[in-house]
This record gives C-alpha cells, structure tokens and sequence, in this order.
C-alpha cells in the first residue's frame, strides 16, 4: 500500500512540472526510451525524484529516531535544529574555503549538525530531564541564531551564493546529477544504523529505568541513535538544504497507521517520507507555474499544522 | 520620549514611599526615583547613538555642524543626509524600537513569561504576512499596516485556537507559536516567490526585518501609532502589576483579568503591527528590552515607558553597527538583533530552567 503510494508519488514528480506529461507518457520513456523530446524531459527530472526519495527517507527516518531517543513526540531534525546547524557548517566552508562538491559538504555537514544536536541538547536539557517544549524551544532558538548567521552569509557574499539561493531555503531543484550518488552511501548506512536499533528504541519507550533493568544498554542506543540521526541530517542537508517538519510529520502519520512499534515505524516511514517530501515538490512546481517554490516551505506549511495537532495531543504540563 | 514630571507631577495625597504623578482620577503613576535616572541614562544614550549615527561614516554630517544643521536646513550633502537618508531612518528606528519594547512588554506581562514574547509566538512573522500579501500581491487593496494588522490579527488567533487552552499555559503557546511562526514565514516566502520581483530591499524588510531606506511617511506612521498606544498601555500598566499576582487576586482587587488581559494583547498586536509595516519583523527586541529594562530599573513587574526607552536604544544602537558595518555590505539590522537576541534567549531558557518554571 505504502509502495504503492511511493511508486505515484514518483511517477507524479516525474510528470508534472512546466512541460506536463501524461502518467503513460512517463512509463513509455522509462521502459522504452526513443530519445524524443518527452523522454529528454522525463530524464532531467529523474535526478531530482532521486533526491527528493532519499532525503524523504532520511528526514522521515531521523525524525523517528529522534523522538524514539528523547521520548518526545515533537522531535524533528528541522524543529530542533540540526539541519540548520549542518547548512551553517556547509555556507561557511562555501564562503571562506570555495568547498564544491556534495561529497566533501557532507563531510563538513556531519560536526555542523553534531555541534548542534549537542547545543540544542545543552540548552534544552533542565535539572529534570529534556522536555519536549524546551527542546523544541531551545531549537527555535539555535535555528533563528544560525539561520541569522547564514542570511548575513548568503547575503555579504552574493557572487558565491547565487547558486545556493534555493539550496538555503531547502529545494530538490538545481542540483547536480551527481549529487545523489555522493550523499547516498552516508543516507544508507544512516538508515541501516537506525533499523539495527529500532528494537532498542522499543525497550527505551518504556523509559530509562525499565530499559536498564531489562538489560538494555541505554547508552549505546542513545550513541547509535545520535549517530544515526546526525549521519542522515547531514547527508540529507548537504543535498537539498535545510528542510523542516518532514521529521515530525510523517512518524505521526505513520504512528496512526502502524502503532508505536518502531521497527515498523522506521520502515514504513522510509517510505512514506519521500512520499511526503516528493508531493510538497510537485506543489511547488504546480503552485507558482512557470516558477517553482522550494520545497521546503511547502513542507513547512504543511507540516506546521500537525505541529499544533501534536502539542494539543500531548498531555500533562505541556 | 514623553516623560511627564516636573511642574506636572503634583506631590502624593497621603505619604508615600515615592512620589505620584496624577492627572485627574484616571492616571496617577507612581514615580520610582530609580527607574527616573535610568531612563534618563537610557535617553542620554538614545541621543549619544543618535549623534553617531548622524555623524560617522563617508556621507556623516561633521560634528560641530550637527547643530546648525538640525536648526536650519543646510542643503547640499549635508541638507540630504539629514532629510532623505539618515535623518528618517534613525526617527523610524527609535519609534520601531519603542513600538517593540512596549509590544513586548505588555505580552510578558499577560502570560506571565519573560519567554511569551511577540516574536516567539509569530506575532511578527505573521505581521510581517499580512504586509507582504497586501504589499506584493494586491497592492492598492489595503494599506499595508492594515494588512500588518491582519496579519498580526491571524496569527494571535491561530495561536490562541492552536493552544487550546487560551494563554494559560505558556510552554503549549510558545510552541504553538513556533509553528504559526513557520507557517507565516513559508507564506511570506511564497508570497515573494509569487510577486517575483528583484527588489532585494522591499523581500529582505518582509523577511528579516530592515531600516534601509525608510522615508518621513514612515516615521509619520510609527510615531502617530506610539502616540495613540503608549497612553492606553500606561493606562493598563497598573491593572497589569495587578495580574502577575495570579487571576484570582487581580478580579478580587477589581482589576478585571479577564478584560486587561484582551485589552492589552489588542494594543500590544497594534504596536507589533505598526512596528512591522514600517521595518519588517525585527526580531527578538521585544523579547530583550522589557527584560533588560526590568534588570535596570530593579522594579516588580514591567514598567513600560522604560521597555520603550530601553527598545528605541536596542534598536538604534544595532542599526548604527549594521550602518557602519566593515563587512563591505549593509546586511539588515533583524539580522543582528536575531543573532544577539536568540544569544540572550538562550541564556533565559537556562535560567528558567533552573528557576523550574517552564
């Protein structure tokens, strides 16, 4: 049914755009190109589908992961801040150090995005614990300094930003083709990391206490799970930019479907979220026609909502 | 600045600690001989920025002839300066500044929490929505401050709706307003993606918040909504004091929570509105000012003319850093404020933290 879901929603991306192009269309030019002008169009937007799958998959997956680890429904690697975090990492070594290729960015993406789980960590963690609204609270603040601080960037060097425009706001388009293959390893190891410690993201979900006295090493998971997290933000940020709420939209929706089980959360959301994140794209192109809007303010004005849906549903002091 | 004292102030009725100023039976301010030599501190500074602002830099107007400048209008470079470029601008900023300090004052004081400020719940943002809709979309539909204000307006409201619970529960509002915020700022970027137009200046003021190139119907604005505002918030500041003891004993006292508390989110919605539509969402003064101004002046509660004062310096003061930047160009002065005020968040999310209130 997800697959299903996953295998329109590319279709989708591949058809729809300036130069729209029947579903049937599409097939025709996959299974059986003749090198006519269709097939030309269907070709240029294949990079871009790829992208938008994988970076669905990391943003969805570390979304998981994070709310697994801090036991919070609100976790996000957009709302907390690690993908600001790595893009700030990614504009300085473009700026001060002429830093090209997405390979390399993903290399100076990953202590960006660690520097700024641990800040937000930092901040958000109270003498009773990380709860959800601080962390929240201490990402607004940690994206709004670093966000800052790319704008005054991107801004005081407009020569070299003008390819990256796009790129700060979070979009699948303008990318080199290769751009894929460079960040894909970092994306599949994170993804792999995180399946390995689904069942232990289980036995954490009844809480530390409870986890160690069934003999579950709550340290590792954690380590892993930073891991994880950190490898598939900076990879998927170092692609497309710094996109929001994919993280936190998706496990809800996938919460609903298939309970809080996280090794079904995981997978199911490995699908869902390029899903998500490839429709918001094909929005953005339709929307604006003959322009296109960065998808990562479709995703925003989607995803904010169930940022509210999530605060009404929680409980107690929040 | 208006700061009533002198032959105005009329001596207590009975002996008070510190003397009242009254005007009638509706306004008597008592007058906290602190909180008096700091705001005067405070103007002095005002002024002191000011003069650097009008006389640094390439195009500065020489000191000895500031003066005469002011009084007589000197034409040539110095005629321009004065009248079309710095002149407007650093008038708007200390009214903006004002505006946000006293905006950001009244919240703080209605949820009761140095951290429900205008700009962390999206009041700003969506401001800043509002302007941008009726600026580049149907421009001539409305005047742009109306539409700050309906912006400003839906935001408030969706915040209110998102919380479920009114304003009583500050860490749910504030996340509300997290979302609402991104919500108003992925609008505002479709906005300007649907207007299309490369006018850098006008997208960076929707988006970051700017005092470049802001002329006298600016200042005209500003200064017209800070006069109509300031008056009614001082008029709400004492029912207010009467609030942060807790609902129960402000009604008890007559103080009517339930009505200052809308009273004063309508006025402080007004002032974000007028702040915006004429610099853009500036961010984070009104979340600093009405708490430095509270570690200045050491009163209780939040005293709002010197949240203003302490606003017009904040904002003055990183408009003149951004005017006489060496980074080669003039980024907008939100920038700053975003990366010094997000620092000082920071710090309050620390404290709060070890006072356990959120």
């Amino acid at each position: 049914m997800a697959l299903v879901l996953l295998l329109l929603a590319v279709l989708l991306s591949l058809a729809v755009g300036n130069k729209a192009i029947p579903l049937e269309g599409v097939w025709l030019a996959l299974t059986d190109p003749a090198g006519s002008y269709t097939d030309t169009v269907v070709a240029s937007r294949i990079p871009r589908t790829i992208l938008g799958v994988l970076a669905g998959a990391a943003l969805a997956v570390s979304g998981v992961v994070m709310q697994g680890l801090t036991r919070n429904p609100l976790g996000d690697p957009g709302l907390l801040g690690v993908n600001v975090g790595a893009a700030a990492a990614i504009v300085t070594a473009v700026a001060f150090f002429g830093v090209g290729s997405a390979a390399t960015s993903v290399w100076i993406a990953l202590p960006g995005a660690f520097a700024a789980v641990v800040v937000v960590y930092a901040l958000g963690t109270g003498p009773r614990g990380a709860s959800p609204v601080r962390l929240v609270l201490a990402g607004a603040v940690v994206s709004a300094v670093i966000a800052a601080y790319i704008q005054a960037i991107a801004l005081s060097r407009p020569d070299v930003f003008d390819s990256y425009r796009y790129w700060v706001i979070g979009s699948l388009a303008g990318r080199d083709p290769g751009t894929a293959g460079e960040v894909a390893p970092f994306i599949v190891v994170g993804l792999l990391v995180s399946i390995a410690i689904a069942p232990a993201l289980n036995t954490l979900a009844l809480g530390d206490d409870t986890a160690t006295a069934l003999g579950a090493n709550t340290a590792r998971t954690r380590i892993l799970g930073a891991v994880a997290t950190t490898l598939l933000c900076a990879a998927s940020t170092a692609a497309v930019g710094p996109i929001g709420f994919v993280g936190l939209a998706v496990p809800h929706i996938v919460r609903g479907i298939t309970g809080a089980d996280h090794r079904w959360l995981i997978a199911y959301s490995a699908v869902l979220g390029p899903v998500l994140l490839l429709v918001a794209d094909v929005v953005g192109r339709v929307l604006l026609s003959p322009q296109e809007l960065m998808v990562g303010v479709v995703t925003a004005f989607i995803g904010a909502p169930i940022l509210l849906i999530a605060v009404r549903r929680m409980r107690g002091s929040a | 600045m208006s700061r009533r004292q002198g032959p105005a102030a009329r001596p207590a009725r009975r002996p008070a600690a510190r003397p009242v100023l009254r005007l009638g039976e509706a306004v008597s301010l008592p007058i906290d001989r602190r909180a008096l030599t700091v705001g005067m501190l405070v103007v002095v500074a005002i002024l002191l920025a000011g003069f650097l602002t009008l006389t640094l830099g390439s195009l500065g107007i020489a000191p000895a002839q500031l003066l005469p400048a002011l009084f007589s209008d000197p034409g040539g470079t110095e005629g321009f300066v004065l009248s079309r470029l710095r002149g407007p601008r650093l008038t708007v900023a200390i009214a903006t500044g004002a505006a946000l300090g006293v905006s950001g004052a009244l919240f703080q004081t209605v949820t009761r929490n140095p951290l429900g400020s205008p700009d962390v719940i999206g009041l700003g943002v969506g401001a800043s929505a509002g302007a941008a809709t009726v600026g580049l979309l149907y421009p001539g539909v409305l005047p742009v401050p109306a539409g700050a204000l309906i912006g400003a307006a839906v935001a408030i409201v969706l915040v209110w709706l998102g919380t479920g619970r009114g304003f009583s529960s500050p860490a749910r509002f504030i996340i509300v307003g997290i979302g609402v915020s991104a919500m108003g700022s992925a609008y505002t970027q479709f906005v300007i993606a649907r207007a299309g137009r490369e006018q850098a200046l006008v997208l960076s003021a929707y988006l970051n918040g700017t005092l470049a190139s802001r002329g006298w119907d600016d200042a005209v604005l500003i200064w017209g909504a800070l006069a109509a505002l300031v008056p009614i918030a001082l008029l709400l500041g004492r029912r207010l004091h009467l609030i942060e003891m807790g609902d129960e004993m402000a009604d008890a006292l007559g103080a009517r929570s339930g009505r200052t508390r809308i009273a004063s989110i309508a006025v402080a919605v007004c002032l974000s509105a007028a702040a915006v539509s004429v610099a853009g969402p500036i961010a984070f003064v009104a979340l600093t000012a009405p708490q430095i101004a509270k570690r200045l002046g050491r009163s209780p509660g939040t005293g709002i003319l010197l949240s203003a004062l302490t606003g017009a310096l904040i904002l003055v003061a990183a408009d003149l850093l951004v005017q006489q930047s060496l980074m080669g160009v003039q980024l907008p002065v939100g920038i700053l404020t975003a990366v010094v005020g997000g620092v000082y968040l920071g710090y309050l999310l620390i404290r709060e933290s070890r006072k356990g209130t959120l």
